[in-house]
């Protein structure tokens, strides 16, 4: 895959853990923010980002080329990541 | 003149309070019935409030999400431990029992959280992370009161 998907999760949500733990049993690699964790600046530019693609405050938001899906959604991952 | 007894006990998590029982006393172990906090009662200046006495322990959070869905009526389900596991590391990195779901570390947002007192779940049929599930949406009830 040319671009790797893009997580954002929150460290203790376990939406987000289903998700990562979705690509990590099909040996997708990934990258991973957990928003949460950063510090006050960063985390405002990065909810913004997530606000202006979603349209809410909602967690994990996986960014897969031109898709963004917001919760875990095992089907549309599947379809998205066509495995 | 006869002195007034204070009729309301304060609850440090849900931040509301609650009706003062005839007979209860200082340092008697009661439940919050707005958020199902376990709490010893305490006479101060300002009246009765309660502290928590195994604040912090997972086994306070435990009881709390426990005796909350006993005194609504809710069910959980198969997320109920990866929640769990959720609360015990807001309070390991945030301060204390926040909703995992959310990114806010603020009162209203102490599990359970002030939208789920106020009655999300009935609307919803669960809560905002899915951990409180209406009667008829959840498949496990909370074990019996110890």
């Amino acid at each position: 895959m040319a671009n790797k998907p893009l997580v954002y999760a929150l460290s203790t949500c376990p939406y987000c853990k289903r998700t990562k733990r979705f690509l990590d049993n099909h040996k997708i690699e990934y990258e991973v923010l957990d928003v949460d964790l950063l510090d006050d600046a960063k985390q405002d530019e990065v909810i913004e980002k997530i606000e202006k693609m979603t349209g809410r405050r909602s967690f994990p938001v996986v960014v897969i080329g031109s898709e963004v899906i917001v919760g875990h959604d095992e089907e549309k991952l599947k379809k998205a990541l066509r495995v | 003149m006869s002195e007034q007894k204070p009729e309301r006990v304060y609850c440090p998590v849900c931040l509301q309070r609650f009706r003062y029982m005839p007979g209860w006393k200082a340092g008697d172990l009661v439940i919050c019935p707005i958020c199902g906090q376990k709490l010893r009662l305490e006479m101060t200046g300002e009246g009765w409030v309660g502290s928590r006495p195994e604040k912090g322990t997972d086994q306070e959070i435990r009881d709390r999400v426990d005796e909350f869905a006993r005194l609504r009526g809710f069910k959980f389900n198969d997320m109920k431990d990866e929640v769990l596991d959720g609360l015990i590391g807001k309070n390991k990195r945030f301060g204390d029992f926040y909703c995992p779901c959310r990114m806010e570390h603020v009162p209203e947002y102490q599990c359970p959280c002030e939208p789920t007192r106020r009655g999300d779940v009935l609307a919803n049929g669960k809560c905002y992370c899915g951990f409180f599930w209406r009667k008829d949406r959840g498949a496990i009830d909370p074990p019996p009161r110890p």
